[in-house]
């Protein structure tokens, strides 16, 4: 029979059924056995299935073949529907981070993120599992994503924002390095003094606050994260759009800080990073706190229109200053 | 917070109480006011930014100065005072080893509107000062 691996998706042949190896990747497969008894139900609170319901084209073997979620595994085999095999087949059970086939149930079982198993999968490969689903399938992880082990995002969130700030930050020191060559040659009618103390501060600049930042890097990411997930939660709260409480923020907020790798774009990844980031949080809080895209904008974007408000209205009052700059008004004067 | 046995000693209370003890830290001993930085709103507009002297306030109350600190930001140094009591109060309670109190969804969105509307009030106030200046 023919089964296809959930993480490489490369179709191979087996003659049995249970755990074998992906001759590809050499991921480890569970082919579910069609005629075994079906499983026991999941009880309240129990650690959810790791099980993945069929994804991509349907292959020869419907039971065995084509299966597999994030890691691999495969779902448990349906049982015998309702009216017996001779009906109509039973409506797939959703399951796996893998796109849902046509017509499939939206909703399903929540399943931890692959990072939250990486001592299964393997760190790297359930890292970048998890950053691809995060980037590329933000509904469907979002909807899905288990929001009990928030240590596992915050920890996702920290390693990435980690890594793009100490690229970024090698970049930056790269071109304050071109930057001060500049400065120098233009500061050769600066007397000698003035172009020590001018020197000597583009130097700290460049090399103090790049290592302090790349040490730093870590902590502001940890809080950053729970700040921002504590500020988002707070709009939120006030838009009754907390079914799901403050973890399903926090999950969302932390495995979307996980985008912070894309600081390590050179020239444009600070600009993709910020549109990446916040597209994923508005459909990430959505889908976590199931109180859709809008009050997801809403909590997102609130801090940024409160503080575009506020921008107007000062504007609003310098202008008013500048007026009465300019008609002479005593006191009317504005520091611009 | 469910999850594992960290998690569950260890939660967002804990996490928020460093976060508050943090800032008294850095407060208190790293040089923040003598970063060059000048708020945009007030570099642009002549008037300050909503938080403005929020930084100030923080330095000032952690090197026990409550009067400079109201001077600088009212909310600056309430937000002060109380991070870093709820930071003292949750050492104690686990110390005690009481439960964290819970706090209805009612009161939590009450105290969210009262935290904007004294952000605009603080905003409103440091503004009045420098016009009035």
């Amino acid at each position: 029979m023919l089964a296809r691996c959930a993480r490489c998706h490369a179709t191979f042949t087996t003659d049995h059924f249970g755990v074998q190896k992906c001759p590809t990747c050499g991921a480890e497969l569970l082919l579910a056995d069609p005629n075994a008894p079906p499983p026991a139900p999941v009880e309240p609170g129990a650690p959810p299935p790791s099980a993945a319901p069929p994804f991509g084209p349907p292959s020869p073997t419907p039971p065995a073949a084509a299966q597999g979620g994030w890691g691999g595994e495969l779902p448990p085999p349906p049982g015998a529907p309702p009216g017996g095999y001779g009906g109509p087949p039973p409506p797939t059970p959703p399951g796996g981070w893998g796109p849902p086939p046509p017509g499939a149930v939206p909703a399903g079982p929540e399943l931890p993120a692959p990072f939250a198993e990486r001592s299964r999968l393997g760190f790297l490969p359930a890292f970048f599992e998890t950053w691809k689903l995060v980037a590329t399938q933000p509904q469907q992880f979002f909807r899905r994503v288990a929001a009990d082990r928030t240590w596992s995002a915050v920890l996702f969130g920290v390693l990435a924002y980690t890594v793009g700030s100490v690229i970024s930050q090698l970049y930056d020191l790269l071109a304050g390095a071109q930057l001060l060559g500049m400065m120098q040659r233009g500061l050769e009618t600066v007397p000698e003094e003035q172009r020590q103390a001018v020197t000597a501060f583009l130097q700290g600049m460049g090399g103090g606050f790049a290592v302090l930042h790349l040490v730093l890097a870590p902590v502001v990411g940890f809080v950053g994260i729970y700040v921002f997930a504590a500020l988002f939660h707070a709009v939120l709260l006030v838009l009754s759009a907390t079914p799901r409480r403050f973890d399903a923020t926090l999950t969302t907020v932390g495995y979307a800080t996980g985008l912070s790798l894309l600081l390590a774009v050179p020239l444009c990844g600070s600009l993709l990073w910020l549109v990446w980031t916040l597209v994923v949080l508005v459909v990430g809080l959505g889908e976590a706190q199931r109180c859709g895209p809008g009050k997801a904008a809403a909590a997102v974007f609130a801090p940024v229109l409160l503080l575009c408000l506020c921008v107007c209205a000062a504007l609003a009052i310098g202008v008013g200053g500048l007026m009465n700059l300019g008609q002479g008004t005593p006191g009317g004067g504005v520091n611009l | 917070m469910g999850g594992s046995r960290a998690e569950r000693t260890f939660g967002h209370a804990e996490v928020f109480a460093l976060i508050a003890l943090l800032s008294l830290a850095v407060a208190r001993f790293v040089p923040v006011l003598s970063v060059p930085f000048t708020c945009p709103l007030r570099a642009l507009a002549g008037i300050p930014c909503a938080t403005c002297g929020m930084t100030r306030a923080f330095v000032w109350l952690a090197h026990g100065d409550p009067a400079a600190a109201w001077s600088a930001s009212p909310l600056g140094a309430l937000l002060a005072g109380g991070l870093w009591l709820l930071a003292l109060a949750d050492v104690v309670r686990i110390a005690l080893g009481a439960p964290l109190p819970a706090v209805g969804a009612r009161a939590a969105r009450t105290g969210v509107a009262a935290g904007a509307v004294a952000l605009l009030l603080n905003w409103a106030w440091l503004v009045a000062r420098e016009v009035a200046s």
